[in-house]
């Protein structure tokens, strides 16, 4: 199961880096063709928009997984292990709470969505503003699992630490300080 | 009354330890129970609505630029190249450490990536030369917040958007503003080291100059090319954004070789992750502006403030000092998302320049990034420098005090901003 | 009968523009029908969201009201296209007649059934060329010139078929890239033209009239069903009678941007009426090419009412 898991989310890192490459050649060959041939193509433009929203809400799931999204630890980390417990249940409860509105949010209005079209592609808006499922329900999912872990005393030491802001890399404050 | 529920609600979250842009959403979602249109569409439109906007795209790229001029050798050529200029002048390292930080600067956008290719070089170097290790990695910590002011700037697109200025006009306005943070520490370390016994290295020899200036000369184009194509208005800030990324892949992978290919996946995964979490704040802080807007929460604080909206230099006084004490406990990225929409009304009521005052509101943002308790730039340093945060605190103080100073006279002289601002637009 | 409702109408444009006054004339007029019950809440700037998320808003039901173009608006419905087909208004009269009649009522049940009730078409105004290069008289002045339009494959075909070098470019980026001559013209009302200040950047202007791409003041569907009959009926004619302020506004303002902008020393040209007529023939290609997504029947049946009103 946890291989699974971890499969899955390789493949979600492979996706960002084809998503943020595709996105990058897209502008950039629009640029090339903007300033050397005197043309553009309006379709490249649009769709590297649409790359960027996916990108950034796919993202999202796999930095919740990773304790990546900012945060201010610094009541959190003066507490023991059992608030910090407390304090990272009720947070992962806020959290399911809002990911699963943004899912029914999503929902709710896939009708409007799908009924508009991007102005030159054509797209139904619906595959862009539906990333809000994934999102939604991804972040829930986690929520969940890490609610029933700390409900039965599995959570581990390290995702106290992580929760509570003890275990960033440089490569994370970079994340939080751009 | 609303904004108790947006301060309570929002504050609340993030205290227990909810990510900031979760903790938007719940507030978000808590001031439309309060106003009585609780709608889970609200949330879902504004979030992605929110990403699919064509300036923001200049964010991944610019990212992408850093990692990979860190990733391609290009910092360390430029820190190499400062050595070379000003490393045998008496206090010399410290100077290199600025004009390092002014040239890294302008490549790239992010305080954390720059103060630790500054810190993973340097600290070493002037621990061996006899300097205040503290002291030192305080310099490279004041030395990395210019990031954000001098252009490229994820900021000002991010506040550009937010408040709806040109980002052309805060980039080209924030060029004086960030060499003037970076003369004001060079001062301040002038000042402090005046009777610290460092010896300075020896003066290299002009042709030992050249090679390290022919070095870097790669990664000195640049900003020539970000900065030249922006404000010729050639290329706009997103374009000019996936250039300076294609440029540094370039002279990482061919001209220095540092950079193999191998590695690519791993700086853009890295570039991946780093947007889509400063993205998803963005998104998640558009719902929580959308009703702070409905709400009217502005008009409730004009209202607060309405004896100042006739002077605007206390004004802004008073809005430098909010924003100093709320930079001790919130990061530079959520400071501009969650005051902008409160904020930029009161500005524009008040008849100030709000090119000005996105500049000075970014600069304040990244003295927070400084300022204890919580600092990212603090825990970079210390942790690449390996130098306890408590002792980083007590070295950073002077030059913390220089660029809160630097803040101050250009809230008295406020020309000093718009002027060269209108000469350069 | 009225209950208290506060009614969020957001706009794209500033406060000054003339809509500004015609919501002002639809308060006044709406405090007399409701005793003051119904109160408009303006916001502005786009300060609520861009046009298109604030349409999208209000066929959710999220928000009440928009003043927008019709032009974003034609990913939800293709037949508001008609609009930004190039001189199909010849001048404000033709405008009218369409607009507050049978094909305005036409185009109106279409928004309906995609969620958004029109109370009322305002004015944005005829569109007019201004450029840094030379002044532009005829069809051939056009060639090789950069422009910026809006993001609109109409506008895009129109420019191109003209030959000038179109480039769809977002609104705030305008200003400077004219100053730095990144892109030699631009097309907007001579409101927007004087407002935005691009004549301080630019040196000829041509009254091409080429497009009227109305404003509409669209209502949320699913929250107008639960007002009652009386508010409904209150808000249409309200937005009727802030209309014809807001028409005569702009039609003044008109002429005082126009004034402003030849005092600050930018040659005006007028297209003559043959030169009018060719470029109209020569554009014809562009209906052509967008017929199809526009809805057949739409093109014809507006050609055909503009040929009954020509008569
Ligand atoms: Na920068
Ligand atoms: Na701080």
């Amino acid at each position: 199961m946890t291989r699974l898991v971890d499969l899955f989310y390789r493949f979600l890192e492979t996706l960002l880096i084809l998503l943020l490459s595709g996105m990058a050649i897209m502008v950039f060959v629009n640029v090339v063709l903007r300033y050397a041939f005197n043309s553009g193509l309006t379709v490249s433009d649009e769709m590297a928009r649409y790359f960027f929203v996916w990108l950034t809400f796919i993202g999202a799931v796999v930095g919740f997984r990773e304790y990546g999204h900012m945060g201010v630890e610094t009541l959190v980390a003066r507490f023991g292990r059992k608030g910090r417990q407390i304090c990272m249940f009720l947070t992962n409860l806020v959290i399911l709470g809002v990911s699963l509105l943004f899912f029914w949010g999503t929902w709710k209005q896939l009708p409007i969505n799908v009924s508009m079209s991007a102005p030159v592609t054509g797209l139904s808006m619906g595959w862009v503003y539906g990333i809000g499922f994934f999102t939604g329900a991804g972040c829930s999912l986690i929520a969940l699992e890490r609610l029933f872990r700390l409900a039965t005393g599995r959570v581990t030491e390290h995702e106290i630490a992580a929760f509570a802001g003890e275990r960033h890399g440089v490569d994370q404050h970079a994340e939080r300080s751009t | 009354m609303t904004l108790v529920v947006f301060v309570v609600s929002l504050l609340g979250a993030m205290a227990i330890g909810v990510p900031v842009a979760f903790a938007l959403m719940f507030c978000g979602v808590t001031l439309m129970w309060y106003m009585g249109m609780f709608n889970s569409q609200i949330i879902a439109q504004n979030m992605i609505a929110g990403a699919d906007t064509f300036t923001l795209l200049a964010i991944p790229f610019f990212v992408l630029a850093g990692e990979l001029m860190n990733a391609g050798g290009l910092s360390r050529r430029i820190i190499e190249f400062a050595i070379a200029c000003v490393g045998h002048i008496r206090g010399g390292l410290g100077i290199v450490a600025i004009m390092a930080a002014i040239i890294m600067a302008s490549i790239s956008g992010s305080a954390a990536a720059d103060t630790a290719a500054l810190a993973a070089i340097l600290i070493p170097m002037m621990a061996k030369a006899g300097y205040n290790v503290p002291r030192s990695a305080g310099l490279i910590a004041s030395g990395g917040i210019i990031a954000p002011v001098i252009p490229p700037s994820m900021a000002f697109i991010i506040f550009g958007v937010a408040a709806n200025v040109s980002i052309t006009q805060l980039f080209m306005a924030g060029i004086v503003p960030g060499i003037l943070m970076g003369l004001s520490l060079i001062i301040a370390w002038q000042i402090v080291v005046r009777k610290d016994d460092v010896e300075a290295l020896p003066k290299a020899p002009a042709r030992e100059r050249l090679r390290a200036t022919g070095r870097a000369a790669w990664a000195l184009g640049m900003p020539v090319i970000i900065l030249g194509g922006i404000k010729a208005g050639v290329v706009t800030p997103t374009e000019a954004a996936v250039i300076a990324a294609a440029y540094a892949l370039f002279v990482g992978t061919v001209i220095y070789r540092e950079l193999k290919l191998r590695d690519l996946p791993r700086v853009i995964l890295q570039a991946a992750k780093t947007t889509s979490i400063i993205m998803f704040l963005v998104c998640a802080a558009l719902v929580s502006a959308w009703l702070i807007t409905a709400a009217n929460i502005p008009g409730e604080i004009t209202r607060f403030i309405e004896p100042l909206i006739d002077r605007p230099m206390l004004l802004m006084f008073v809005i430098m000092l909010l924003v100093l004490v709320v930079g001790t406990a919130l990061d530079l990225t959520p400071t501009i998302l969650i005051l902008t929409p409160v904020l930029m009304p009161i500005i524009k009521q008040a008849g100030i320049d709000p090119v000005y005052f996105g500049v000075m509101f970014i600069m304040n943002c990244c003295i927070g990034l400084i300022t204890p308790p919580v600092g990212v730039v603090l825990n970079v340093v210390s942790g690449v420098g390996r130098v306890p945060l408590g002792r980083v605190v007590t070295g950073i103080t002077p030059f913390l005090l220089a660029q809160v100073l630097v803040l101050m006279l250009l809230v008295v002289f406020p020309d000093i901003v718009i002027i060269p601002a209108q000469w350069l637009r | 009968q009225f209950n208290d409702r506060t009614i969020r109408v957001s706009n794209g444009v500033n406060a000054d523009h003339p809509v500004g006054n015609g919501i002002t004339a639809m308060q006044a007029c709406l405090d007399q029908k409701s005793g003051g019950k119904l109160k408009l809440q303006a916001f502005w700037g786009g300060a609520l969201g861009g046009d298109l998320q604030a349409t999208q808003a209000l066929r959710s039901g999220v928000q009440e009201a928009v003043v927008t173009s019709s032009s974003p608006l034609v990913g939800i419905e293709p037949a508001l296209g008609v609009f930004d087909l190039p001189f199909l208004f010849a001048n404000a009269q033709e405008a009218y007649q369409i607009l507050d009649g049978e094909f305005g009522d036409m185009m109106n049940e279409k928004l309906e059934a995609a969620g958004l009730i029109n109370l009322a078409y305002w004015e944005n105004g005829f569109r007019n060329l201004s450029n840094s290069v030379r002044p532009v008289t005829k069809w051939e002045d056009f060639e090789g010139m950069k422009v910026r339009v809006m993001q609109n494959n109409i506008f895009l075909d129109t420019f191109q078929n003209l030959g000038a070098n179109a480039t769809p470019m977002a609104f705030g980026e305008v200003f400077s890239a004219l100053e730095t001559k990144a892109i030699d013209a631009q097309e907007n009302p001579y409101v927007t033209i004087d407002t935005s200040k691009f004549f301080e950047v630019q040196n000829y202007i041509t009254e091409t009239n080429h497009a009227y791409t109305p404003f509409l003041f669209l209502f949320s569907k699913p929250i107008f069903d639960t007002y009652t009959q009386e508010e409904q009926a209150a808000l249409r004619e309200c937005a009727a009678v802030g209309r014809d302020l807001q028409r005569s506004v702009i039609g003044d303002l008109n002429k005082q941007s126009l004034e402003k902008i030849k005092a600050a020393g930018l040659q005006v040209n007028v297209l003559s009426e043959e030169e009018q007529q060719r470029i109209r023939e020569k554009s014809m290609v562009v209906y052509e090419k967008h017929k199809d997504t526009i809805g057949a029947d739409i093109v014809d049946s507006i050609l055909a009412e503009l040929a009954e009103i020509r008569k």
